[in-house]
């Protein structure tokens, strides 16, 4: 049983569509990224599995309930992007109530709360009220809140957005070990080193079609180029390789290196026998691969950014990496 | 259920962050020490009852039911007034003017008369106006009942009696026992010994009230029960309770546009509780904050009231229920109003605006009904009664609810005399099911359509 599974969802806010029948599977103990532009359906996917959002058609499961099914979220946390916290409560108070809410025992909670708020750090503070806490800390309260009922399902929309570099590495850290522990975690996040460093797959949203997903390698690998050395002094057979179709290229940087690159059909294997049998010495041999942010950019390069068309969203496309996502 | 207590607390926290909660309850509390500054001096006996029995000649019919009261010319006077047991024992003289007629003695007399009537069915003759023309004067009815000379010769002993008895408790509050004395005492003159139970800490004992401490004196030798009800009506129930109204408006009128803010709503969406219970839960929270913020004030009050005066009338803690009911009525559209716009501001000024609106509903339709009743057959428009009883009757009855608690509280301070007097002139209790009913109907379907609203609403 996948732990998320949509099929065809869809949906509309008035004449604008948001989601465009999208399909995913998230399995149990993965950490999965959700990318897109702003306005791209991202949170709108998020906000229909948690029931928020209704769908307007296909179908959309949670831990095999009916997504938005009560005992669905009662095994998910959830910390959304932009979230507000009543100023009125500390730390500690507010974590008393959702623990409630989720149906967490008191001496649970008793024993929890100052658990998970060490673990994000803020301990310390537990007993203030959140009115004066920085936007640092009420991620993470944030991110203390998702965690406190030992959910199945961590779905986590910016968890790092005002966060500082070290405290991103923590949380790094902490999503790891979540994952180690068997929790899966739904990551929606602009910032697209920290998805390639903890992710296990990702999904790419445009305009609210799932444009590309696999593993980050799948995501990355640069099909068809590869970067090759040989032993010092010997000369690349740049021109036998024209004969056979390859183009070739130098390696800006690396005079020592040369990149091959394959066109359909073709394969590295003659490249390397020819190399062998003009008893040249293979040195170097490279796949060469992109970081997640070329290949996000390549996906989505040249198309326009989705519109917010949200209840209350600003109807404006916005750059990428700010604001408010669909 | 823990739910529920989660979101109760969530809303106390809520009410009780801003500074307005606790002027309020400063407020509250400054009445409250203020109510145990007053200081009741019960009159001494001798001069209590000198006091009250000359209200006797004021005669209710239907033995002492009416609301038609009328008038006799007999003086009473009480005199030696000892302790007795919990309370006192006298000697009530009376003395009646005698009837004109050719023969003395068998044609009756007033106090005749006026036992004669006290036991009859009332006979409407009129109205008197009572504090005075213009506001605040009410109409009240008086009778001038006859009664034959037939009728007053058959009046016994006992009839006497009980006659007496009642206008104690109609007129004191106090219970009696008494027994006609005929020994040297001829008629016209009458003459009762009188053993009342409840000593001085009755509704209609005179007592002198004192404010801070005995530092000022607000008034000498006034019923206990005629201070309270001022007290415990006019000034806690009718102002006291508008301003308790009028505060609750305002502060719960963030509680839910706070849940609904983008951000906020989220993270209650997403734990595992239905929308209506999230809202239904948040409106009871609403509720609780006013129904502590009037058991603080009423209940401080009636307590400071009891141990300085000696008298517990529990009746004047109606006021918290029917006080929260009355708030519910305006929450619930309060409700409605912050689910549609997600606006304080506007669930605060259209919350407001409503409960103007049946103020003033109940106003005229109160006013068109004493119209009505003094001239049933004027000709009116055809459309402005079915209009004005329609309207009414189909609107939340926070008038009447008010009424309920005046009735409620008279009854439990004021003498069945005054209270005929004060409250009951203004005509006969509204049913309680219709006062409920249609207002419940309407708390009903507020919420119903606030939860429809929420339900359906993407987040």
């Amino acid at each position: 049983m996948s732990v998320i599974a949509t099929h065809e969802l869809r949906k509309s806010y008035g004449r604008i569509e948001a989601l465009k029948g999208v399909s995913l599977r998230v399995e149990k103990g993965q950490i999965y990224g959700l990318l897109g532009q702003n306005g791209a359906g991202k949170t709108t996917l998020i906000k229909i599995l948690l029931g928020i959002v209704s769908k307007t058609e296909g179908d959309a499961a949670l831990l095999g309930h009916p997504a938005g099914d009560a005992a669905a979220r009662r095994r998910v946390g959830y910390l959304p992007e932009d979230h507000q916290f009543p100023g009125y409560h500390t730390g500690h108070s507010l974590m008393d109530f959702y623990g409630t809410l989720y149906g967490v025992p008191a001496a649970d909670r008793r024993r929890k709360i100052p658990e998970t708020l060490e673990l994000v750090g803020i301990a310390g503070r537990m007993h203030s009220k959140i009115r004066t806490y920085s936007k640092g800390m009420k991620q993470r309260l944030g991110i203390a809140q998702a965690l406190l009922h030992d959910p199945d399902l961590i779905v986590l929309d910016e968890p790092t957005d005002g966060v500082d570099p070290l405290g991103r590495r923590e949380i790094r850290e902490l999503m790891t070990r979540l994952k180690a522990k068997g929790h899966t975690i739904f990551l929606n996040s602009h910032l697209l080193g920290e998805v390639e460093l903890i992710c296990d797959r990702v999904a790419i949203l445009q305009q609210g079609r799932l444009v590309r997903e696999g593993t980050i390698a799948d995501l990355t690998r640069q099909k068809g180029r590869y970067e090759i050395g040989l032993a010092a002094g010997e000369a690349f057979p740049a021109a036998a390789l024209a004969k056979l179709g390859y183009a070739v290229h130098a390696v800006p940087d690396h005079p020592d290196l040369s990149e091959v690159t394959l066109a359909d059909g073709q394969t590295i294997d003659p490249v390397l026998k020819l190399v062998a049998e003009s008893g040249l010495r293979l040195r170097h041999l490279l796949e060469r691969k992109q970081s997640l942010e070329d290949a996000f950019l390549a996906t989505v390069e040249g198309a326009e950014p989705g519109v917010d068309a949200r209840p209350g969203g600003r109807r404006a496309p916005r750059p990428v990496g700010g604001g408010d996502d669909r | 259920m823990r739910q529920f207590g989660a979101i109760l607390k969530d809303s106390f926290r809520e009410a009780v962050d801003g500074f307005v909660i606790y002027l309020m309850l400063g407020l509250s509390a400054v009445v409250v020490l203020i109510v145990g500054s007053l200081s009741f001096t019960p009159a001494p006996p001798p001069e209590a009852f000198a006091k009250i029995v000359p209200g006797f000649s004021a005669v209710f019919p239907e033995k002492g039911r009416s609301r038609v009261f009328t008038g006799s010319a007999d003086q009473y006077r009480a005199t030696d007034v000892q302790p007795a047991g919990g309370g006192y024992a006298l000697r009530l003289g009376v003395t009646a003017q005698p009837n004109a007629g050719p023969l003395p003695g068998d044609n009756g007399d007033s106090f005749r008369q006026a036992v004669a009537a006290w036991a009859k069915p009332a006979e409407k003759a009129g109205e008197v106006e009572v504090g005075g023309k213009g506001k605040g004067g009410r109409k009240v009815d008086f009778g001038v009942q006859s009664a034959s000379v037939e009728e007053q010769r058959a009046v016994t002993d006992a009839r006497m009696a009980e006659f007496i008895a009642s206008q104690f408790a109609v007129q004191a509050g106090m219970d009696a026992t008494v027994t006609r004395v005929t020994t040297n005492v001829a008629e016209p003159e009458y003459a009762f010994d009188v053993t009342t139970t409840g000593g001085s800490s009755v509704k209609g004992w005179p007592h002198t009230t004192k404010i801070f401490f005995g530092a000022t004196t607000l008034n000498d030798e006034t019923p206990l029960g005629g201070v309270l009800w001022l007290i415990e009506d006019v000034i806690v129930s009718r102002f006291g309770g508008t301003l308790v109204l009028l505060v609750g408006m305002i502060i719960t009128a963030f509680f839910i546009p706070n849940m609904l803010r983008k951000g906020s709503v989220d993270l209650l969406i997403s734990k595992p509780i239905g929308r209506t219970q999230l809202l239904v839960y948040k409106y009871v929270g609403g509720l609780t904050f006013v129904f502590l913020l009037s058991a603080f004030t009423v209940g401080g009050i009636w307590l400071a009231l009891a141990v300085r005066s000696g008298y517990w009338n529990p009746d004047f803690l109606w006021a918290i229920p029917i006080l929260t009911f009355t708030f519910a009525v305006l929450y619930a559209m309060s409700t409605l109003v912050a689910v549609v716009t997600r606006s304080a501001v506007a669930a605060m000024l259209l919350t407001v605006g409503f409960a103007f609106f049946l103020f003033v509903v109940g106003q005229i339709k109160s006013g068109y009904d004493d119209v009505r009743a003094e001239r049933p057959d004027a000709e009116r428009s055809a459309w402005v009664g079915p209009v004005i009883d329609t309207t009414h009757d189909v609107l939340p009855r926070t008038r009447e609810l008010d009424v309920l608690t005046r009735r409620l509280i008279s009854e439990g301070t004021l003498t069945p005399a005054m209270q005929r007097l004060a409250v009951q002139a203004a005509g006969p209790p509204a049913p309680l099911l219709a006062t409920f009913g249609v207002s419940l109907a309407h708390i009903a379907l507020m919420l119903a359509a606030a939860c429809w609203w929420f339900g359906r609403r993407d987040n």
